[in-house]
């Protein structure tokens, strides 16, 4: 394999950031997305999530809601202000799934809500068809 | 010889005649005096009594006979002497006893002092109508059902008067003087009648509370009952007032269920977020286990792959669980669409009459068919009448396992009225425990056996029902079963959005 073959590879995967303080859901999240073949970079609180996002901008924002430092909608207002047009999935023990309504009223404009447990078939799905756009 | 005295002719002539013109005069006087007296007593007899006029027309006659008499002393004989002398007793013998009579006269009623007592007494009858017609006037457009009963001798109790307020609540048109029992529903008669007995035997008043079932649902009234006693000291009537305290009941009651809530709805969040951090592992974790196992051998892999699947499925229905508690503990987030109530409800039904078709029960619903606008989430109306509906068929089925002939009869019914939409689901089963009524809608409470429901459904639905402005309350119906009724608050449609337009919120 060509450097270039790999570096198109490379390009060609989704960079995905998650941010979840539960170190064995990040772990296991983790695995899941990079078997599925995207990049994945991990971080425990917000305020480092928000760090990261600022470094290198990922495609896609996987967060939890509570978090210690800096919490979930925290994160996504701040993100949001520098990259409005970023996909954002929720995932949280909190909120019911039908609660996507509150989201959209509290001005962090549209999320994927999915509550825990995750439903990590679904979970996929919803990724890939928000990053086909 | 014996000669008269000689006396100047002058002297004879003047000094007697002089006495003798005035005995006269003081005798017509007196005669004069008489006859007034006498046209006095026979015009006004009120004011002399028989005994005063006949003393004082005696002094008058004899002081005027005295001096009469007098004329004849001229002769200056004893013979002529002794009869004036007799007749000047006697007039002072009259008066002497007249004296007596005067404290008497002077006690009777002056006429110009009568008439101002009258003037006073009239005046202040006329006040007193005056304010009676006030507190009449008042009384009658009093909101308060008012109400007076009368204690006969024999402990009956009867209606005297009752206002309009009265009339209205309790729909009696006759009031007056029925029986106080006909007039009420037999319970709140029943329990008034108890409290009667107290008062009119403790001569206290007394101010209870009483609930009862009417047709409009259950009220709640607080009673004030006044004795009033006769002359004889008896208890005699009873003043009642009536001040409907239902919505203060159901304030309070829904304050008290709110508190309570509110923490159940706090610890049921808490609880949700952190059960779902182990579960949410787990549920990953199996995941990367099946695929670990993909490697086993075939009959090893077999066994694996079977026990990840129980184990998978035990973790969705704790994950359904939590789901199901995080939807009571948040309450709705308002919706700006507005909704007709009516099609989640006939939707919830369709859905019913396929689960219970084998259960030979009648479904019904009735509806004005007038539009019920609502403001939330059709999906969540629909779950929580289907909510009500599975409720409804457990106490038919309940009712029927003791009385197999019992009617099996589920309805529905939809009307709106003063900016509430009411659905209201009743069902011909067993009715609820009285003791029950005020914790059926409290989360995790339930009647059932256990693994036959976990007791969220109600408290689901009246959680639904505040998230969309109102509430659920229930009641036992007077032919057996119970009326579940779910209150929404009536939105009114906003008018399409134009620039030019105001919105009509």
């Amino acid at each position: 394999m060509s450097l270039s073959w790999l570096e198109a590879q490379m390009a060609m995967r989704a960079r995905i950031l998650v941010a979840e303080d539960e170190a064995l859901a990040a772990m296991a999240v983790e695995d899941e997305l990079q078997e599925a073949g995207y990049e994945v970079e991990l971080a425990f609180d917000g305020q480092a999530a928000l760090l990261a996002a600022q470094r290198a901008l990922p495609d896609l924002l996987l967060t939890d809601l509570r978090m210690p430092r800096l919490d979930g909608s925290g994160l996504i207002r701040a993100v949001r202000a520098f990259a409005p047009g970023l996909p954002v999935v929720v995932m949280s023990g909190y909120v019911a799934a039908t609660d996507a309504d509150g989201f959209r009223r509290m001005g962090e404009g549209p999320v994927a809500l999915f509550a825990k447990p995750l439903d990590m078939d679904a979970l996929l799905a919803e990724i890939a068809r928000l990053l086909q756009r | 010889m014996h000669t008269p005295p000689a006396t100047s002719s002058a002297a004879f002539e003047t000094a007697p005649r002089l006495a003798f013109a005035a005995d006269i005069a003081v005798g017509l006087a007196c005669l004069s005096a008489l006859a007034m007296l006498a046209t006095i007593v026979l015009l006004r007899r009120d004011l002399f009594d028989a005994w005063t006029g006949w003393l004082l027309g005696g002094f008058i006659l004899s002081a005027g006979a005295a001096h009469f008499a007098g004329t004849e002393a001229a002769a200056a004989s004893v013979s002529a002497e002794l009869p004036r002398l007799t007749l000047a007793l006697l007039a002072l013998g009259a008066a002497a006893a007249l004296w007596s009579r005067i404290p008497r006269l002077l006690a009777r009623g002056n006429p110009p002092v009568l008439a101002r007592e009258l003037q006073k007494r009239s005046a202040a009858e006329l006040r007193a109508r005056e304010a009676e017609a006030r507190a009449v006037q008042f009384l009658s457009h009093v909101p308060e059902p008012l109400f007076v009963l009368r204690i006969a001798a024999d402990g009956a109790v009867q209606v005297e008067a009752v206002n309009a307020a009265f009339e209205r609540v309790f729909g009696a048109r006759s009031a007056v003087r029925a029986a106080a029992a006909q007039l009420l529903p037999p319970a709140l008669a029943a329990h008034v009648a108890r409290r009667w007995r107290e008062v009119v035997v403790t001569g206290t008043p007394e101010d209870c509370e009483l609930t009862a079932d009417m047709p409009s649902g259950r009220r709640s009234w607080q009673v004030a009952l006044v004795p009033m006693r006769g002359a004889d000291g008896r208890v005699e009537r009873l003043l009642g007032s009536a001040r409907d305290v239902t919505a203060n009941r159901r304030l309070q009651e829904g304050l008290v269920q709110s508190a309570r809530l509110a923490t159940v709805g706090t610890m049921c969040a808490g609880l949700a977020h952190e059960a779902s951090q182990p579960l949410n592992a787990a549920t990953l974790w199996l995941r990367r286990a099946r695929q670990a196992g993909r490697t086993l051998p075939e009959t090893e892999r077999r066994s694996f792959v079977q026990a990840a699947q129980v184990v998978e499925v035990q973790l969705r229905r704790a994950g359904e669980l939590l789901q199901q508690i995080r939807a009571l503990a948040g309450e709705e987030p308002r919706d700006v669409a507005w909704f007709d109530a009516a099609e989640p409800v006939a939707s919830a039904l369709r859905i019913a009459a396929t689960q219970y078709a084998a259960d030979a029960i009648t479904l019904t619903l009735e509806g004005d068919g007038v539009r019920l606008p609502v403001r939330g989430s059709p999906p969540r109306l629909e779950q929580a009448v289907l909510q009500l509906l599975s409720n409804a068929r457990d106490a038919v089925q309940e009712r029927r396992l003791r009385e197999p002939r019992a009617p099996a009869r589920i309805e529905v019914v939809l009307h709106r009225a003063a900016g509430v939409v009411a659905v209201e689901v009743r069902d011909s089963g067993c009715g609820v425990p009285e003791a029950l009524v005020g914790r059926i809608f409290d989360p995790f409470f339930t009647t059932k056996e256990p693994g036959r429901g976990i007791g969220l459904g109600l408290a689901l639905a009246a959680s639904i029902a505040r998230g969309m402005g109102g509430g659920l309350t229930t009641w036992n119906l007077p032919g057996g079963g119970a009326c579940f009724r779910l209150e929404l608050a009536m939105a009114e449609p906003m008018a399409m959005r134009h620039p030019d337009v105001a919105v009509l919120a």
